[in-house]
């Protein structure tokens, strides 16, 4: 995914109207620019976590079926 | 007797040897909250009648020799986050004003059945995400070191009520640092128990999986044996570890000679939110260590960037999992502050979650096998002092000044002890991280801090 440095503020505003009109969610004008700022940051964090790993590196949530030894 | 400064152990000695009553600590412990709240604003609610009907519990049965244990006859407050039964429990919400719950917690069932006496309800940022916020049902806390400071949040009251001496003991919760921030910014003990110790049952979620449950207090004693009556093994609370619990106070003034302590310098070293003070406070600690007997070493971890982001991605997904409802459909009966942070769960995908969980994995292995060359860590609770209400930033930000969400993601018990005060006036504390479920090793290096900075000497603001 393209990182926040990536996209203008138009197309980050954009991105942003997109995924609160999925989610139903309206976000009154006089908050809009707090609020895209914080996701702008938000965005810079996750794009530390893409193309990071391999296909074997597994979630933390990866559960067990089967009793661990010794129970 | 002057019972505000008596410790949790030097109120059950006075108790045990008759010079002071249980009824005596909570009527000096309310009369403390009047005077003091109106402008402190740490309790939402006052349970006087509760309160009082539970120390003559407690003196009635110490009088039968019916000794429920270190926590008989003790005054405390909790969060207003933790359900009780019969007694408003609100989230400093308007969304839950009216909620009386049905059941207690199992903290608040905990400590009523250790003969506690519960004084009332604390602010908290909203749903312990929002704040400090001015358009709530309730003013946010002060800090008593300074009331034109933050207390830091989310356990804003219960910090604030400890500092300002009402109580010695409140329950906090910590998602990304609400317990040991307030406890860095007023000059308190706070710890973050093992993910899974404390059964978080009956208290309002933010983010399942980062969710903890543990004390502020004055003292790291006191911590201590508010730990030994909390933790423990809860078969209806699916991340409730079946672990045996320690004993948390024997071994806390065993020094630290030959303990291996290491410092994720990086962490902290180079962040431009850094005040010097609050790195001398660090160096200042770890040469303490080091004169008593530890070998205390600079060690590398991932970078802290990285913590952050996956402490950040999980909370507001799965905050905004819990939220969905309402966030559509009540936005504006959130706080401004509460309602701009939530919104950002819904913009984050499935393929930032999952990549988030699985950075969980790398950075739990890393701090793991740090900590199996190492007992504990030393590191920053905070990179600066508590800010002005006019300066405070959002706590999740990547330029936020807590340094305490790591241990959230990864689950090992941290807990912030205070080392000193900034040449304004407020305090300064520092981290000790140790291994899963060894909250004794915790303890006993904290209380060596607490000892060699000579935090002990400096009385809370009055």
């Amino acid at each position: 995914m393209p990182s926040s440095d990536e996209l203008s503020p138009g197309e980050l505003t954009t991105e942003f109207d997109i995924l609160m009109r999925r989610a139903g969610i309206t976000v009154p004008d006089e908050r809009r620019a707090t609020v895209l700022a914080s996701y702008a940051d938000l965005r810079g964090q996750i794009a530390l976590l893409h193309n990071r790993y391999a296909h074997t590196d597994e979630p933390a949530n990866i559960f067990r079926l089967s009793p661990r030894e010794g129970q | 007797m002057d019972t505000a400064d008596l410790s949790i152990a030097g109120m059950g000695r006075a108790l045990r040897d008759g010079s002071v009553t249980s009824e005596q600590l909570t009527k000096d412990a309310l009369d403390r909250v009047a005077a003091k709240d109106a402008g402190l604003h740490a309790f939402v609610l006052v349970t006087r009648e509760r309160a009082l009907a539970d120390a003559h519990r407690a003196d009635s049965e110490l009088g039968a020799s019916i000794d429920r244990g270190p926590f008989h006859g003790i005054p405390y407050a909790l969060k207003d986050i933790y359900d009780t039964r019969g007694i408003r429990t609100t989230c400093h919400s308007k969304l839950r004003i009216d909620n009386i719950p049905a059941a207690d917690s199992v903290v608040a069932t905990k400590l009523t059945e250790a003969g506690g006496v519960l004084l009332g309800k604390l602010a908290t940022h909203e749903f312990a995400l929002g704040g400090p916020s001015f358009d709530l049902p309730f003013p946010p806390a002060r800090n008593p070191w300074n009331v034109a400071h933050v207390t830091g949040g989310s356990s804003s009251g219960s910090a604030t009520a400890i500092s300002a001496r009402m109580v010695r003991m409140a329950m906090g919760s910590d998602t990304g640092g609400s317990i040991r921030g307030p406890a860095a910014w007023c000059g308190l003990a706070g710890i973050k128990p093992t993910y899974g110790r404390v059964s978080r049952r009956g208290v309002f979620p933010l983010s399942w999986t980062l969710d903890h449950c543990g004390p502020l207090s004055r003292s790291v004693e006191d911590s201590a044996i508010t730990l030994g009556v909390l933790a423990g093994h809860d078969p209806a609370d699916a991340a409730s570890a079946d672990v045996p619990v320690g004993d948390y106070v024997s071994d806390l003034n065993k020094g630290v000679s030959g303990l291996r302590i290491g410092v994720p310098r990086a962490f902290f070293a180079g962040s431009p939110v850094a005040t010097a003070e609050v790195l001398a406070g660090i160096d200042r600690t770890a040469d303490q260590l080091r004169a008593a007997g530890a070998t205390v070493e600079d060690i590398a971890l991932p970078e802290y960037a990285l913590f952050a982001a996956a402490g950040r991605v999980i909370m507001m997904a799965e905050a905004y999992a819990i939220h969905e409802s309402d966030m559509r459909n009540r936005l504006l009966d959130y706080g401004t502050i509460t309602a701009n942070r939530f919104v950002l769960g819904a913009a984050i995908m499935a393929s930032d979650y999952i990549n988030a969980l699985r950075a969980r994995r790398e950075l739990t292995d890393a701090v793991n096998g740090a900590l199996g060359r190492y007992d504990a860590l030393l590191t920053a609770s905070a990179l600066c002092p508590a800010p002005t209400f006019e300066a405070s930033v959002d706590a999740l930000a990547s330029a936020a000044p807590m340094q305490t969400i790591p241990f959230n993601v990864t689950g090992h018990p941290a807990m912030s002890v205070p080392v000193g005060l900034s040449s304004d006036g407020l305090p300064i504390g520092v981290q000790i991280v140790g291994r899963p479920f060894d909250e004794a090793m915790v303890f006993r290096v904290s209380r060596a801090v607490e000892v060699l900075s000579g935090w002990e000497s400096v009385g809370p603001p009055m």
